[in-house]
């Protein structure tokens, strides 16, 4: 995002996506804590999208001054994963959802995502006190 | 938005699954000494076998795609109520009506203490059904603070 914004706008509201999607994937999880078989899925994001900000592998190597940069980083490519863990077992029924395990990444799911709207709320707070002048 | 809504419903199917467990084994313990049934014979114990529902027409639709992979995703649900097959207890007992020549009644394979254990096991995961819903609300909650300057 160019101009009046800053990029707190991108990377907010898709970090806030994907702890919202994990949240739907836990309840799943926990829902189906007890289905004979079941497998438990996991959203994983945190890895490209590091990535993505730090620019490992999107960015493209300027050995001139005049080299046009491929960054600041788009982050319209950057996806969550959603996987299901096949290879562990925790019941005899094949069902490998740990209760305490996905309660305990749930709560700190939360917290997260009341730490990035606090942290959306403060950016939007900032552009407030910019507008009005003084508060 | 409708991504939360959806989500409730995942932790209220948990809610409504773990409810039915409730039921049927609050019926075993009900019936635990029951020497009659419908079916001819003393109570057989019922279990409930638990299924996760997953749309996989909206899977195939967005194949590769998280969104679709999660819309997919409704929760769980009560696939069958299946009687237990384990033979029936027999105790001796003359007196009863229902006691054969030699004064052997046959009662339902139900053993309460291992109900009991269900039923504490069905509690616990009804309120993690509970604490999931709560931390849906409070979702919701924390992003209708934006803005606000709080």
């Amino acid at each position: 995002m160019a101009g009046l914004y800053n990029t707190n706008f991108t990377t907010l509201p898709l970090a806030m996506d994907v702890a919202s999607l994990r949240n739907e994937v836990y309840a799943h999880n926990i829902a189906n804590a007890e289905t004979p078989g079941y497998k438990r899925r996991e959203v994983s994001f945190e890895d490209s999208f590091k990535k993505a900000l730090a620019g490992d592998e999107l960015r493209l190597k300027t050995s001139r001054v005049r080299h046009i940069p491929n960054y600041p980083v788009s982050l319209d490519g950057v996806e969550p994963d959603l996987t299901r863990i096949k290879n562990t077992v925790i019941t005899n029924d094949g069902n490998n959802v740990d209760i305490d395990k996905e309660m305990a990444a749930l709560s700190a799911n939360t917290l997260r995502y009341q730490t990035l709207t606090r942290l959306m709320d403060l950016n939007i707070v900032r552009y407030n006190i910019v507008l009005k002048g003084t508060r | 938005m409708l991504d939360v809504f959806r989500t409730l419903n995942i932790s209220a199917s948990g809610l409504t699954a773990q409810r039915a467990r409730l039921d049927v084994i609050a019926s075993n313990i009900a019936n635990a000494e029951t020497t009659r049934s419908d079916e001819g014979g003393p109570y057989r114990r019922k279990t409930v076998v638990f299924r996760e529902v997953y749309e996989s027409a909206i899977h195939d639709a967005g194949y590769r795609n998280v969104r679709a992979q999660t819309d997919a995703m409704r929760g769980v649900e009560i696939a069958a109520i299946e009687a237990d097959k384990r033979p029936f207890r027999w105790i001796y007992d003359p007196s009863h009506p229902d006691a054969n020549e030699e004064g052997y009644v046959q009662m339902p394979n139900v053993n309460v203490l291992r109900e009991m254990v269900d039923l504490i096991n069905a509690q616990r995961s009804y309120e993690a059904n509970v604490t999931a819903l709560n931390a849906t609300k409070s979702f919701v909650n924390a992003a209708l603070q934006i803005g606000k300057g709080g």
